[in-house]
């Protein structure tokens, strides 16, 4: 990958949008490219320690809008961030890791594959020179960065007191618009996305609903939110299988609730479940515990 | 003058004759005792000698040496008092000589002349069977266990006194009333439980039957309260019932590690121990300047039970690889190696997550690298050891109440045993006794896969991205479900249910 350049604010290079955010840096360390200032950008963000629906949610959002020519800005942290990354990448389209850490520092390890393909499709931006280590408080600063730099924030996931909170504040002081996944009520990790919405956040029902806020759809988005989300895929099952495919979720199921919805006995739906996840409907998430694949 | 009476030593699980000699000559009053003995033997010298004065015998004022012989093998423990005690007595001419002829002799004293029980006397007296010996004196504390070797005649005493009559006029005080089921144990199992007082985990339950009848060994995963120890501790009475031989194998264990209780005689339900996570390796395994059986060895056709799995220190677990492949432990101490059997079913539990709440993300908030480092803890040898993984679930508010319908132990066990009689006859003669002890070179031979069921695999590797380490291991499992079914070949539904049960490996799911 290039070399590390250093941007001061002064520079016509700098963006233009994050130029005029309070706490804007004196100047930002670049590999690679910067977002384009004539495309739309959306930054995705949520919990690090996300579920299967918010890993889900993360990837489907963030790779519809990087085919449709957003580019995708995020934390580049463990979950939600680097699955929306991962996603816009495999998609074609581009994305930018704004980070806790020098440019040349990989953190965390598990994202090391997403340093090596976002060159050329991107690039990384840090306010803390080369071989900074990823440090606590620096992740809360960089916050600013990302909300600044996009035109809307979309929160995918996130509890009621999270990192994401820090980014959704910073967003609000800088005028930028931001969009929530909803979830269900009972379920703590979208706590604070459902609380966004209540308080005025726009719900994202699907990625249309963001095009159109940024000005890049022109009729109305579907109704029926995750028309284009479920069902995509169509699996050739037998009749017991879609049975047993039915009753799985995106949340976790354990082989007693599919056995107590099913009332088939304990073997066949292991037998069942088995055959679902080689057939490529259902995997394994925890044990004895599955998910749909859609 | 002289006299001698036999008796045995301990030497791991089996017996040895030890001969008490005893003579008296002149010279000064002294009463010595010889022959590399241990500290407590040593002072059995004092206990012998007070349990006589208050048993009525005075010992003469003359030079009184006693020797156990052979005097090259090191004695410990108390079981020789009351030979030394007996052998005094027929040199003093307090009973008829020769009177112990063909007859050994076994108990400790205490200051009165009260004979206390020992340990291992059912290892002891079947040494003393095989020796040719036809009658035994052991406290009766110990004569319920005694009993359980057939084919001798019995003398329980609870005092020197009652020996003294015995041997002058034959007189046996009888305690056999007592003994409800002589040669039996009575009241061994604290409390029987039983399956059918869970409600719910029906996937935990169909895998513990899957275990039991191919003796695999099995993980539980589940969030804390789910009833892992529960599931565990039921797992014994599902295992097929103890035959005589394995009875007698158990109960000689427990002999030598002291733990039958007073009149407890052979054990006739399969052991569960469950050690508690701080457990030092030496307690696992059996240790001591003369090793005790370990936990691992008082689990024997048993199940061990490892709660808390990630808790227990690395080297009390890597201890259990030898014991899991040869079925049974050799500890090597200065004073002799021992071995000791230990052929457990391993049954573990473990939370998922540091929490114990994953996948659950609405109350378990590890992030995946703790739930991956939570998993890293257990050892990888141990873990290719484990041929079934399940969760336990959480339980729902219907579960917690009682129900009427669940399947008993009983049932289940019929159809455990049903499955390991199929297994007896497949492996008639070949030293293996479960479908988990196949080797992997006889796996082709005992568990043949057609066509179909050989594509599910290669699908099922391909897909679903399971280990080759783990492969082994699922073709037995499903061979044991395969039994479970009453079927000679395995079919694609035995394999893919072996699948769903298969073993974590170390990289754990979503990674």
């Amino acid at each position: 990958m290039d070399k590390t350049r250093y941007i001061t604010r002064f520079e016509d290079e700098f963006p233009d949008k994050l130029r005029f955010i309070p706490g804007c840096p004196a100047g930002i360390y670049v590999r690679g490219d910067l977002p384009d200032p004539e495309k739309k950008t959306v930054a995705i963000v949520g919990a690090r320690a996300c579920s299967e629906y918010g890993r889900k949610m993360a990837s489907y959002f963030s790779s519809h809008l990087a085919a449709a020519g957003v580019q995708i800005v995020s934390g580049m942290a463990r979950g939600i961030d680097g699955i929306a990354q991962r996603a816009a990448l495999e998609a074609g389209g581009t994305t930018f890791g704004i980070l806790g850490s020098g440019t040349d520092v990989i953190y965390p390890e598990q994202n090391r594959e997403i340093y090596r393909m976002i060159e050329g499709h991107g690039g990384l931006i840090s306010e803390h020179p080369d071989g900074t280590a990823p440090l606590g408080p620096h992740f809360a600063s960089r916050n600013r960065i990302i909300s600044g730099i996009c035109d809307i924030l979309l929160v995918i996931e996130a509890r009621l007191k999270s990192g994401t909170s820090i980014t959704v504040a910073d967003a609000l002081d800088q005028g930028r618009e931001i969009y929530a996944v909803p979830g269900r009520l009972t379920d703590g990790l979208s706590a604070g996305c459902n609380k966004l919405i209540s308080e005025g956040a726009g719900m994202a029902l699907c990625p249309d609903d963001l095009l159109k806020a940024l000005g890049l759809l022109c009729e109305e988005p579907l109704s029926t939110s995750t028309s284009g989300f479920t069902g995509t895929k169509h699996f050739d099952l037998s009749s017991k299988e879609k049975l047993v495919f039915d009753c799985l979720d995106l949340y976790p199921r354990s082989v007693d609730e599919i056995v107590r919805t099913c009332r088939l006995s304990v073997s066949e739906v292991m037998e069942l479940v088995t055959s679902l996840c080689i057939k490529g409907a259902a995997k394994e998430c925890a044990r004895s515990n599955y998910i749909r694949e859609t | 003058m002289y006299s001698c009476v036999k008796t045995l030593s301990l030497c791991g699980l089996n017996g040895r004759e030890i001969r008490v000699e005893a003579d008296m000559s002149e010279g000064l009053p002294v009463f010595d005792m010889v022959g590399y003995l241990g500290g407590e033997v040593k002072e059995a010298r004092e206990r012998v000698r007070t349990a006589l004065k208050n048993s009525g015998i005075t010992l003469p004022p003359k030079r009184i040496t006693v020797n156990l012989s052979p005097a090259d093998i090191k004695k410990s423990g108390t079981a020789y008092d009351l030979a030394v005690a007996v052998s005094l007595m027929e040199l003093l001419g307090k009973i008829p000589p020769q009177s112990t002829d063909g007859m050994v002799v076994i108990g400790e004293l205490g200051l009165s002349g009260n004979v206390l029980g020992v340990n291992g006397v059912l290892p002891m007296l079947i040494e003393a069977k095989n020796m040719g010996i036809t009658s035994c004196m052991v406290p009766s504390d110990n004569i319920a266990e005694a009993k359980a070797v057939e084919g001798m005649s019995y003398v329980g005493i609870s005092s020197i006194n009652e020996a003294r009559d015995f041997f002058e006029s034959g007189l046996i005080y009888d305690r056999d009333e007592e003994i409800t089921n002589p040669g039996e144990s009575n009241g061994n199992t604290k409390r029987e439980v039983d399956f059918s007082e869970i409600n719910g985990q029906e996937t935990a339950k169909r895998a513990m039957e899957i275990a039991a009848a191919g003796m695999h060994n099995i993980l539980l995963i589940g969030p804390p309260g789910s009833g892992k120890t529960m599931l565990a501790k039921r797992l014994p009475t599902i295992l097929p019932e103890l035959d005589p031989d394995e009875r007698m194998e158990v109960t000689k264990i427990y002999s030598v590690a002291g733990l039958l209780k007073d009149g407890q005689g052979l054990i006739t339900s399969r052991p569960f121990v469950a050690p508690h996570h701080t457990i030092s390796p030496a307690a696992m395994a059996g240790g001591g300047t003369v090793p005790r059986p370990g936990e691992c060895s008082l689990a024997h056709r048993g199940v061990l039970f490892l709660d808390e799995l990630p808790e227990f220190s690395g080297s009390s677990l890597e201890i259990l690889r030898q014991p899991m492949e040869d079925k049974e432990v050799n500890i090597a101490r200065a004073a002799g190696s021992y071995t000791y059997p230990a052929d457990f079913l391993l049954c573990a539990a473990m939370n998922p997550c540091k929490c114990g709440y994953y996948p659950d993300r609405s109350r378990c908030r590890c992030s995946e690298n703790d739930v991956q480092k939570y998993l890293g803890k257990i050892s990888g040898p141990l873990l290719d050891r484990i041929d079934i993984c399940v969760e336990a679930s959480r339980l729902e508010y219907k579960d917690m109440k009682s129900s009427d319908n669940n399947e008993r132990s009983s049932e289940i066990r019929k159809r455990v045993e049903k499955a390991v009689e199929l297994q007896k006859k497949r492996f008639e003669g070949t030293g293996i006794r479960f479908n988990s002890e196949i080797g992997v070179k006889d796996i082709d031979r005992y568990c043949h896969l057609g066509r179909r069921e050989e594509k599910l695999m290669r699908d099922a590797f391909e897909n679903i991205g399971l280990s080759a380490r783990a492969y082994h291991r699922m073709i037995r499992v499903a061979r044991t479900i395969a039994d479970l079914c009453g079927d000679d070949e395995i079919k694609c539904e035995h394999l893919s249910e072996a699948i769903g049960f298969r073993s974590i490996d170390r990289r754990y799911w979503n990674g």
